[in-house]
């Protein structure tokens, strides 16, 4: 929510003085200089965005780095609360989300943002090393677009993640 | 505690019990009327022959006294000279109950007697009408007694009237009088007040009565009037002349009830005189006599209730325990299939719990095994894919790769470990083992995690610490997994502190850090498998859960034990023990 007032400011003083730096937006927002200068790059960043949620390291790095390759503009998030707070600054094209996490599980991240009907549009891919049918109709039911079984295939996840994407764009 | 079938049963018993005791009271009603019969026929024939006793007593004194007479008047020597005289004082003296003794001559006049002072000498009987029992002696011959009859002197007494013949010739007649008095004094029966004798003549007068007033000359029936009852038939049978027993009732002077008496009759012949004499008592007399028996009787029949009722409340209390030892039976049974129940329905619980535990245990296992696995096939996926990618970044895959390799077989130890552990199949290798190298060599396989964190490592093992029996690489593991948990839970720059101490027969280790800590319910499932604090922290330090599993177990399949200490924010102790190697293993 900051992150995006943040971005909204910077627009607007950008507006009113054409030739303003990046330094003096930051002595006048009193933020720091690279956080106007990254949240510039993310506004100018064209690319759909991906939000990974998962607590497992390494799981989240290999992931990330295989969908920036893919083009993906890639965040991340280590638990539920976490993912909250990056779906309301990031605002993602979709995201990616671990059940078995810390904090808020999956299934309750989940529920949170369909029901609200700022983000109940964003498509969510559950994510488990959990396999069973229960989890997967739970998992469908709280209005999940997809399910990915761990471990999955690499090519198979960036099928469906495009596929969740042109489906929203449609 | 009684039920309804065991009350129906408790009246029939007592019925029985009931019906028993009235037969014995019924047994000794009739034993005391068959006793009564008995003894009442018995004294009736007491009384029976006492009154013949007494009646030919009476009759024997009587014509004894009237057979004197005769004998003098049928002297063949005919009428001396003093006109008898002589001969009736010896007659008087000898009978001694006459009053007097007199001689009538042929004419009528009475011309002699003894005593003289009652002999109306020169008493003529034709003279003074008074002829006509001399009359009738001297036409018939026999002797004649009179009814008792008023003498002279104001008293009653009978006149025998004997005829005196010379041959064949009538030469007057003898009289002789005894006073009713007399003969009362003599025969009257002394007895008690309830039995009395009467005497009464052939037309049922009354001659003597033991204690009634009557008038001369009465019925003795009508003495009574209509108070008596069967007393007609017993006086009807003494005028017959007969001899027996009889029953009579007379009501008593309270005009209510009937008083039962037993009469004992029997004949006095005393020539024409024909009399019977009676002797009477009542009926309680009987009884009176068989008071004893009746109360002996009766003790024998209450005894033998009391006994009746002793045994049967006996069996009632022997019944009643039986039933009641019987009913506690069925209660102990009865809770032993409840305890068998609830201990049924506890292992149920426990295994469901176990089965969920096994559940949950599996989908923990999958998710552990398939973590590293879905980083492993991403990287390598990429990998393969993407030929042209930065060095830096191909590195970084391939380091991750590497590294879930480590944590998958670590997993799979770790699962194996456990496995043994549960199944008691993990062998010890024991051998004499010193401590401090022991700890040297895990700080030595966690030096990089130590150094990441900068870790304070404080070890304090005594230096007369003795050697303790144990399988090293065992010891190491424990090490390694308590350090490590010690290093996840602890802050940067954080101090672990290794201690040990010697105890009896083993050794106890501590290995303290001053970590996060723990609270109270967390404590108690720490050495749970899988157990996961919370999951974020478990995440954050990464590890299986297993680690302190497998250190109790390891601890505990060699006789040791091991407890943890902590506090939240202060830190946590794990503290175990390790068997001291005894001289004789050494020397193995």
């Amino acid at each position: 929510m900051q992150a995006e007032n943040i971005g909204g400011k910077i627009l607007s003083l950008m507006e009113a003085n054409p030739g303003i730096t990046v330094k003096e937006i930051a002595d006048q927002l009193l933020i720091p200089e690279d956080q106007v200068e990254s949240t510039l790059a993310s506004m100018s960043d064209t690319r759909q965005k991906v939000l990974i949620v998962d607590d497992e390291m390494d799981a989240l790095m290999s992931l990330k780095v295989a969908l920036e390759a893919e083009g993906y503009n890639v965040a991340e998030a280590k638990d539920g609360h976490e993912a909250i707070d990056k779906v309301n600054s990031e605002i993602p094209d979709v995201i990616l989300l671990d059940l078995m996490i810390p904090g808020i599980d999956g299934f309750e991240v989940c529920r949170q943002l369909k029901s609200d009907s700022m983000y109940s549009h964003i498509p969510i891919i559950m994510l488990t090393a959990r396999g069973e049918i229960d989890d997967k109709v739970e998992g469908i039911e709280l209005g999940a677009d997809d399910y990915v079984t761990k471990p999955f295939n690499l090519k198979e996840l960036k099928a469906r993640v495009k596929m969740v994407l042109r489906r929203q764009e449609v | 505690m009684w039920n309804r079938k065991s009350k129906w049963n408790l009246i029939l018993f007592a019925a029985v019990v009931l019906l028993l005791i009235s037969s014995i009271f019924f047994l000794w009603m009739k034993t005391n009327i068959e006793v009564r019969s008995v003894v009442e026929e018995q004294y009736q024939n007491q009384q029976l022959l006492l009154t013949r006793h007494i009646a030919g007593n009476i009759e024997q004194t009587l014509n004894e006294r009237v057979s004197l007479l005769e004998v003098i008047a049928k002297k063949d020597t005919g009428v001396p000279d003093d006109n008898f005289e002589s001969d009736l004082k010896s007659v008087y003296e000898i009978a001694g109950l006459f009053y007097v003794v007199e001689y009538v001559a042929e004419n009528g006049t009475i011309v002699s007697g003894y005593p003289e002072d009652n002999v109306p000498i020169g008493f003529n009987l034709y003279d003074n009408k008074q002829s006509r029992a001399f009359e009738y002696v001297k036409n018939n011959g026999e002797v004649y007694i009179t009814d008792p009859l008023r003498l002279m002197e104001g008293n009653y007494g009978s006149f025998i009237w004997v005829p005196v013949y010379e041959g064949n010739d009538f030469r007057g007649a003898f009289i002789a009088i005894i006073k009713e008095s007399d003969l009362k004094d003599r025969y009257v029966i002394v007895s008690n007040s309830s039995s009395y004798a009467y005497l009464i003549d052939e037309r049922g007068r009354i001659l003597y009565e033991g204690n009634q007033k009557y008038m001369r000359g009465a019925l003795y029936v009508d003495l009574f009037g209509s108070n008596a009852s069967g007393l007609q038939e017993v006086i009807a049978d003494q005028i017959n002349g007969t001899e027996g027993n009889g029953k009579y009732f007379l009501l008593a002077e309270n005009g209510t009830t009937y008083e039962e008496r037993l009469v004992s009759y029997s004949p006095i012949e005393w020539y024409n005189q024909k009399w019977s004499l009676a002797l009477t008592s009542p009926s309680s007399e009987v009884d009176r006599l068989i008071v004893s028996v009746y109360l002996k009787l009766f003790i024998v029949a209450v005894v033998s209730a009391l006994f009746i009722v002793f045994v049967s409340s006996f069996v009632v209390i022997i019944l009643f325990n039986w039933s009641k030892s019987l009913e506690q039976e069925v209660d102990e049974k009865t809770q032993e299939l409840k305890m068998s129940n609830e201990s049924l329905r506890a292992a149920n619980k426990k295994l469901k719990e176990l089965d969920r535990l096994k559940t949950e245990f599996l989908s923990v296992v999958s998710h552990e095994l398939k973590t590293p696995l879905t980083a492993m096939r991403t990287s390598s996926e990429f990998l393969r894919e993407s030929d042209e990618c930065d060095i830096s970044i191909r590195r970084k895959m391939l380091d991750i790769i590497i590294r879930n390799i480590d944590r998958q077989s670590r997993m799979v130890d770790d699962l194996l470990d456990i496995s043994r552990i549960e199944s008691r199949r993990m062998k010890f290798h024991k051998e004499s083992v010193d401590i401090g190298k022991a700890v040297s060599c895990s700080l030595e396989m966690l030096s990089s995690n130590l150094n990441n964190k900068n870790m304070d490592i404080q070890v304090e093992l005594p230096e007369n610490l003795p050697r303790v029996c144990t399988d090293k690489d065992k010891l190491v593991q424990v090490f390694v997994n308590l350090l490590n948990n010690a290093v996840k839970f602890s802050k940067e720059n954080g101090s672990i502190r290794i201690s040990a101490q010697e105890e009896d027969d083993f050794v106890s280790i501590s290995v303290s850090d001053d970590g996060i800590g723990m609270i109270q319910e967390e404590l108690e499932k720490i050495f749970d498998k899988f157990y996961q604090i919370d999951s974020t922290s478990t995440r954050k330090v990464g590890g299986s859960g297993l680690g302190l599993s497998i250190v109790k177990g390891i601890i505990e399949g060699q006789g040791g034990s091991i407890s943890a200490n902590s506090e939240q924010g202060r830190g946590s102790t794990f503290v175990f023990t390790l068997n001291k190697v005894i001289y004789n293993e050494v020397s193995e």
